[in-house]
């Protein structure tokens, strides 16, 4: 199991899970951040001078940590902010969820998934995201495609590749 | 050590995503500015920015001065909502029109309530744009005198006003 886990290709498919995830769920709220400001507002716990900015930066650093992650600069720092943004979504959820406010996640899409009854879902999924997001913050072999050197400082990109 | 260079380095790269998110704002159409409207009591709550719908201008923001033209009988009382929603209680009179379906439901809409007739939209209060949304597609197609009742079903029934289902008393109001 062991083996598997640490193998570095499991390293790179997570790690490229990870990277078309966020960059994919990045898109549609840099399309439309009034919309996506919308939903920053229904998660009810910012104060309302932040929401715009917010709903401007948070999608940029997701397609930032995410696309870094896919092209393999700085993996391990990209993979820090990607762990962070996902405890911060993780904490968002759990609290409406205790609360019972009824909000639209807009993680993927907008609208639709508005239902408090789909929130365990999100939660489980951002857990195991997270898990995904560990196995690529603490490997510690050297990664596959990778654009960034890792294990040693004179490793260049091509003996990296 | 390794930590610290870590941390230095996602720090780096959240002030480039943060830089790139506010230069990409600044230029594209559908940029929003820095700061909102999110207060309730202010009206409806929206983004701001050249893309976004409300115009203050056109809104009835208070739930007597509705009344008063509901009384009056002469406009035409216009739900944006959903039709499950228009279902579950409506202002009476009120003509479904749901914004979704708009492109749909408009033929039938504009064949029975003339263009120069006064129309008032409304959605789910003050937390909802989509009276706005379909106020400015209402002018599109060329109705003249479209406004917002901004309180919308909710101020209407908080109020203590009559609110009939579908099926009871207007059913027949509805654009099929």
């Amino acid at each position: 199991m062991k083996r598997i886990l640490c193998h570095p290709l499991m390293e790179l498919a997570f790690r490229w899970l990870l990277g078309l995830t966020f960059v994919y769920s990045s898109l549609h709220k840099i399309a439309d951040p009034a919309q996506f400001a919308k939903i920053v507002f229904g998660y009810a716990l910012f104060p309302p001078a932040a929401i715009n900015l917010i709903a401007i930066t948070v999608p940029f650093v997701e397609l930032t940590a995410g696309a870094a992650l896919l092209l393999g600069i700085w993996p391990r720092p990209a993979a820090l902010i990607v762990e962070a943004l996902l405890l911060l979504f993780v904490a968002i959820l759990s609290i409406n969820l205790i609360r019972g406010v009824e909000f639209d996640c807009g993680c993927f899409a907008f609208g639709g998934a508005g239902h408090i009854s789909a929130i365990p879902q999100f939660l489980a999924r951002d857990l195991l995201y997270f898990l995904a997001g560990l196995q690529v913050l603490l490997f510690s072999g050297r990664r596959r495609w990778c654009l960034t050197p890792l294990k040693g400082r004179n490793l260049s990109a091509a003996e990296a590749g | 050590m390794r930590l610290k260079t870590d941390l230095t380095r996602a720090g780096a790269l959240l002030a480039a995503a943060v830089l790139a998110g506010l230069a990409f704002n600044a230029v594209s159409p559908a940029g929003i500015p820095p700061f909102g409207q999110w207060d309730t009591d202010q009206g409806v709550v929206n983004a701001g920015g050249q893309a976004g719908v409300v115009d203050v201008g056109r809104e009835i923001r208070t739930v007597s001065q509705a009344r008063a033209l509901f009384d009056a009988g002469a406009a035409v009382f216009v739900d944006a909502r959903p039709e499950d929603a228009y279902a579950e209680g409506h202002i009476p009179g009120a003509v479904s029109l749901p914004v979704n379906d708009f492109d749909e439901k408009i033929p039938t809409f504009w064949e029975r309530y003339p263009l120069e007739g006064e129309i008032v939209t409304y959605c789910s209060g003050r937390t909802c744009e989509d009276g706005h949304r379909l106020a400015r597609l209402l002018e599109e197609v060329g109705y003249e005198r479209v406004r917002v009742f901004i309180d919308g079903y909710p101020g209407w029934a908080e109020a203590g006003h009559p609110t009939p289902t579908a099926g009871k008393t207007d059913a027949e109001a509805a654009v099929r």
